[in-house]
């Protein structure tokens, strides 16, 4: 097993097998659940049976993927093989049949995927049972599940696709759900903004990831896993032995990182993801957050291979991920909506993701995205809960002490072990995570790779900062709250504004959040299990394609970095392993951004918007901290830079459009009217001029045969 | 024997079914007629099992009888909920209501008879391997459509669009009965194998060259091409809209099916490529295909009835199926031709079924105060209003018919130009792209009228049939139009497989040449296409 290529082999050849035939329910049940909401929809059903039936298949895809893994999980990859969705050939040789099928390639790095994606979705739906249910009697209801229902299969596809079309089609289907979810509250003129913006910036994005699909048609002539990765196991022998990769190899990945980066909101592309915080929690809280931002990243983990023989793209996405995090963090601690202070810090962890993936530990990077799942899901439906509860007050300076009031105490505990994991604290699961790409990051070999440890030890300070600002804001001080401006509609709130009650959580959307606040804090206890390869994410990436390649990749990522290890662990010096000295480095950090925080939000706090040494202090630091808060003007500089030369060219284009174009469409639609007006008399309805018709036509026809042959 | 009888399994029960619902339309109780329906219904099932289970043959085409016969029952099972309410309606109504019954009035066991007796005449088609027999399955076709047309509804243009049909249609069967004579007397044979041989044996003489055009001539009125295409919008118009879509299929498909067969005996299986054409042939075929689809187009788009642009539509997708048929059988899915017309063929019967179920399900209130068929573009705006299900089904079989990705029209028209591109046909491909271009005209005008315009204040509302087998249909096709997408690559491989030479015919011709001098009944095997 020591020769990486028949590794790579038999890690990915594994042959088609139709007993495995039944994983094949997992993106079904969500596919049934959305036509089935969709029917309820056109029955006009207000009941709360499409939520219930959403659950319910969901926990049944749930359940398994649970099985499948267990069964399969350590068994290599599997292809299931559904049937054949597309063929288009225009010849016989290599490279002249385009076929995909409707086909699973599931391996660890999928089934990681898979069974937060479906666990999630399932605990998160029935959050939504309770949240969503002010819109039973618009039909809002039976939408909001459908699409809910059909994100969940479209990124199935995405994760479980046996070839590159199948994953195209799941990456354009979550987008669209993305937009039909975001622009949810259709009548908000902001939340159609929003819905629009997301849509379009994502545009930008999948150019990339089609341009990259096409030039691996044109390279590899297959779309196939199976057959890239044995591709790629030649041409890295070639590398290996001291050749060099096809231009296209190191290319593709290129393009497939824009696309990535469009999906998981990094710079610079990032700006929509904070505005699609205009759709329900619930949807910011699975798919802008745990789950759809992250299929960037499980697409550079998955053509990790690829991205391992291109230098050039694995430094992009390393140095792009750190800086925004970094850049994503700032502006988080100076937001005042607590649910766009959750965006930018998903923004910015997304980072952390990239940075671990450019600096091939995929285990980091896999390993953050599992926990950050957790516990960002978690921080979501806990401002979900504040926001349903309080008629969608997320202003933290008009809320205060709420852990104080009764019924919040567990919305308040779900966020305090949020803040605590996505500060990095001590033991919890964030912190593990996260010290893994860090530690990686200062030892990997590659361009400035320390100086982005560094960057990554500084926004871990900031992040702990930030999410523990909103805690001590929100949760502690004097108990002080103002409603929002969203009204209930008729279910009996009517002691509005004056004498405002909040209505605390119900039991469905405080036994998510209990599920939730457990998983985020189990989610560390893979860490130690599994030592071998750096935790049970670890063992699963280890024995996925990601895992193989890098392993086999010389003198680079981590092997190197393992090797170092190794040797610092022979001398037995404190400071010789990475991830020991991380752990102690980002516990202090870690500690001084919650203290910070505990120092400027808390010290002499009499209501909900006057923190003394905050406020002092933010006058003190103009104009930098105005400009954190207004996002580094970054979309009044999209605006400028893009928007409006976009729209002049479009007013011009239109102009001409108008006088060329338009002509000539006209000229050329006439031509056929006027070829149709000439045949027209030989269809006068008589009946011997139509004989006289097909005779002569047969002569002509018989003239043309003999004059021509 | 008994293997030979397999093969005639579908038309069997098709048959046995027709003389029963033609007595049985007579019956006294109104359950017993309403039966008529339900059996034609059960033995086209039974058709389409026993279709898939055909033997295979040792002709040119092993497989096809399957694909064929699966693909007719399959079409006629979705287009006969369209005929629901299409005879005696009126006068039905009067006997519920206790006016005397008279079996001499009624004429729906008659009509369904006609309808099984047609379908069976396609399958012949299929099944034939005789030029006389090739003649009578077509007769068997088309002569009951003629009065079916005619007694479709009892307004008088379907008695005139049914006198025009048959005159037109008898002149056609005259054409191609003569090029049939003449084959004969150039071959001295009946038998499709035997002309094989001997064309292979002497080539073409210029009086076989003759008998062949004329024949394909003859039958192009079957599939409504140039330049026997003149009765078509007449007679579609006159007939009630389901029996116009059943002759938008049936015929067709019959036509097509001879044509293939036709084909066979001088293409495909001959030379080193095995898939030429002898140029006189190709040059006629490109002529018709040609003419076709400009003609059909180009008339189209100056419609305004959605009945007559469906048959002048329905005119241009004949044209689209010749080009498969010029590039011919060929190795991969892509580059066979004639699995590109065959599938074609299938996805033509769907979409435009739909198009013509959505037409069927609307009535509009005519000047005698009694409701008529929609028939006018016009009559169609304002559907999305009333009825949201039909304008989505007219918008995605009309979106479809033009060919718009994804939905099934795309694929099905995807094959024929990457088949005729493949066979070096590019000048058809490039006529072919034109008329897909203006086709758009007119299908959009379909669309719009039923999505966006707003009906005339004043102007009447459509009314809706009670016939829910019409919009069940509809609905069906339309589900079609997206759904079948899905298995579009199956499908095609089985049209591929369908229409795939058999490489061992020549052998086959080798044992059959000899047995064809003795006398028919020492025959040893027999030869089924």
């Amino acid at each position: 097993m020591s020769d990486p290529t028949t590794m790579l082999l038999a890690a990915s050849a594994g042959a088609p097998d139709s007993s495995v035939a039944w994983l094949l329910q997992v993106p079904l049940l969500p596919l049934l659940a959305c036509l089935l909401c969709g029917l309820f929809r056109a029955w006009g059903v207000t009941s709360k049976l499409p939520g219930y039936t959403t659950v319910l298949l969901l926990a049944v895809a749930f359940v398994v993927t649970l099985s499948g893994y267990l069964s399969f999980g350590g068994h290599g990859a599997q292809v299931v093989h559904g049937f054949d969705w597309l063929r288009v050939s225009w010849g016989d040789g290599p490279g002249e049949t385009l076929s995909a099928g409707f086909s699973l390639y599931i391996d660890s790095l999928t089934w990681l995927w898979m069974l937060f994606v479906t666990g999630l979705a399932t605990l998160i739906a029935l959050y939504s049972t309770e949240y969503m249910a002010e819109d039973q009697k618009t039909g809002g209801y039976a939408r909001y599940f459908s699409f809910f229902s059909l994100f969940v299969f479209m990124m199935s596809c995405l994760v479980m696709s046996d070839n590159l079309l199948l994953l195209y089609l799941g990456w354009e289907g979550v987008g669209l759900c993305s937009y039909l979810l975001i622009g949810y509250h259709y009548t908000k003129p902001s939340a159609v903004a929003a819905a629009k913006k997301a849509f379009i910036v994502n545009r930008v994005g999948d150019l990339g990831l089609a341009l990259g699909l096409m030039l691996t048609f044109v390279h590899f002539g297959t779309l196939e896993y199976r057959e890239i990765f044995a591709r790629l196991a030649e041409i890295q022998a070639v590398v290996e032995a001291g050749g060099s990769a096809p231009w296209q190899v190191e290319l593709i990945p290129l393009l497939l990182m824009v696309g990535a980066f469009g999906k998981s909101a990094q710079l610079p592309l990032y700006v929509w993801l904070p505005d699609a915080m205009e759709g329900p929690t619930p949807v910011s809280a699975l798919i802008h957050a745990a789950t759809m931002v992250t299929a960037g990243v499980y697409l550079v983990a998955r053509f990790l291979p690829m991205f391992a023989l291109s230098p050039a793209a694995l430094g992009t996405v390393a140095w792009v991920g750190a800086g925004t995090a970094l850049l994503a963090a700032t502006i988080g601690m100076a937001q005042y909506d607590i649910k766009r202070v959750m965006a930018y810090s998903t923004v910015s962890q997304l980072g952390y993701m990239f940075l671990g993936l450019g600096v091939l530990t995929a285990t980091g990077a896999a390993y953050h995205v599992f926990t950050h799942a957790f516990f960002k899901a978690t921080l979501f439906l806990a401002c979900g809960a504040v926001m349903h509860g309080f008629a969608g007050q997320l202003d933290l300076r008009r809320l205060s002490g709420l852990a104080k009031v009764p019924g919040w105490r567990v919305t308040a505990v779900a966020m305090l072990v949020g803040c605590l994991c996505l500060a990095g604290f001590v033991g919890t699961s964030g912190f593990f995570s996260k010290d893994m790409i860090l530690a990686e990051a200062f030892v990997t070999p590659g361009p400035g790779y320390r100086l982005l440890g560094w960057i990554g030890l500084a926004t871990a300070g900031l992040t702990a900062y930030y999410a523990f600002r909103v805690y001590f804001r929100v949760f502690h001080g004097p108990v002080e709250f103002h409603a929002g401006e969203e009204h209930h509609g008729d279910d009996g709130h009517d002691d509005h504004g004056h004498g405002f009650h909040p209505h605390a959580p119900g039991w469905a959307i405080n036994l998510v959040l209990i599920a939730l606040v457990i998983g985020s804090l189990a989610a560390a206890a893979p860490y130690f299990i599994d030592k071998e390869h750096h935790g049970w994410v670890g063992g699963l990436v280890h024995s996925s394609t990601a895992g193989e390649i890098v392993r086999a990749s010389a003198g680079h990522g981590e092997a190197a970095a393992h090797a170092g290890e190794a040797a610092a662990a022979e001398h037995g010096g404190f400071f010789g392993d990475p991830h020991r000295w991380m752990f102690l480095a980002s516990s202090v950090v870690g500690a001084i951004g919650i203290l910070l925080a505990w120092v400027i939000h808390m010290t002499g706090r009499v209501s909900a918007d006057r923190a003394p040494i905050a406020d002092a202090l933010k006058a003190r630091l103009r104009p930098w901290s105005t400009l954190a808060e207004k996002k580094w003007l970054v979309d009044e500089l999209y605006d400028a830079l893009i928007r409006r030369p976009l729209r002049l060219l479009a007013h011009i284009l239109a102009l001409i459009d108008q006088a060329l174009v338009d002509g000539l469409v006209d000229g050329v639609g006439f031509a056929p009217r006027l070829f149709g007006k000439s045949l027209r008399p030989s269809q006068n309805g008589l009946l011997q001029n139509y004989a006289v018709g097909m005779g002569g036509g047969l002569v002509f026809i018989l003239l043309v045969v003999w004059a021509l042959s | 024997m008994s293997e030979k009888l397999a093969l005639l399994h579908p038309e069997m029960v098709l048959f046995a079914a027709t003389c029963v619902v033609m007595v049985l339309g007579l019956a006294r109780s109104a359950v017993w007629r309403s039966a008529c329906a339900w059996l034609t219904g059960g033995a086209l099932a039974a058709a389409f099992v026993l279709a898939l289970r055909s033997p295979v043959t040792d002709g040119l085409f092993p497989h096809f009888l399957a694909y064929t016969k699966a693909m007719i029952a399959g079409v006629a099972l979705l287009i006969l909920p369209v005929m629901s309410g299409t005879v005696d309606r009126w006068y039905e109504r009067r006997v519920a209501k206790g006016a005397a019954f008279d079996a001499l009035r009624v004429t729906r066991g008659e009509f369904y008879a006609f309808f099984l007796l047609s379908v069976t005449g396609v399958m012949l088609c299929a099944t034939a391997d005789d030029l006389i027999w090739l003649f009578l399955a077509l007769e068997l076709t088309s002569l009951p459509t003629y009065i079916m047309v005619a007694i479709s509804t009892p307004r008088v243009r379907a008695q005139e669009a049914g006198v025009k049909y048959f005159f037109l249609g008898a002149l056609a069967a005259a054409t191609f009965l003569y090029g049939f004579a003449m084959l004969f007397g150039a071959t001295g044979s009946t038998s499709l194998d035997a002309i094989t041989i001997q064309f292979r044996g002497e080539g073409l003489s210029t009086i076989a060259t003759l008998g062949l055009v004329m024949a394909l001539v003859g039958v192009s009125f079957k599939i409504a091409a140039a330049p026997m295409h003149f009765y078509t919008a007449d007679v579609y118009q006159g007939a009630a809209s389901p029996v116009s879509a059943f002759l938008a299929f049936m015929p067709k498909a019959a036509g097509l099916i001879v044509l293939i067969q036709l084909l066979a005996t001088v293409g495909w299986s001959w030379g080193e490529a095995g898939d030429a054409l002898p140029d006189a042939i190709r040059v006629a075929l490109w002529v018709i295909a040609t003419l076709t689809m400009t003609i059909g187009n180009t008339l189209a788009l100056l419609q305004s009835s959605a009945k007559r642009l469906l048959a002048y539509s329905s005119i241009a997708h004949s044209g689209y199926m010749l080009v498969g048929l010029i590039a011919g059988p060929g190795g991969t899915v892509a580059r066979n031709g004639l699995a590109a017309a065959m599938f074609y063929l299938l996805c033509y019967g769907v979409m435009n079924l739909g198009a013509f179920a959505v037409l069927a399900s609307l009535e509009v209130r005519g000047r005698d105060g009694e409701p008529a068929e929609a028939d006018a573009i016009d009559d169609l705006r304002g559907l999305f209003r009333v009825r949201p299900g039909l304008a989505w089904a007219m918008t995605l079989c009309a979106l479809s018919l033009l060919g718009l990705p994804p939905l099934l029209g795309f694929w099905g028209k995807l094959v024929l130009f990457t088949s005729a591109i493949g066979a070096g046909e590019i000048g058809l491909v490039v006529v072919m792209g034109l008329n897909s271009a203006v086709a758009a005209f007119y299908y959009l005008r379909l669309v719009r009228a039923s999505m966006l315009d707003e009906r005339d204040p004043d102007a009447e509302r459509p009314i809706v049939t009670e016939a829910l087998g019409r919009r069940l249909a509809a609905g069906l096709s339309a589900a079609g139009v997206v759904g079948v997408v899905v298995f579009a690559s199956t499908l095609q491989s089985a049209s591929h497989a369908a229409a795939t030479p058999n490489p061992r015919y020549d052998e086959f011709l080798k044992v059959e040449a000899p047995a064809r001098q003795s006398p028919p009944a020492a025959t040893p095997t027999a030869r089924h296409n």
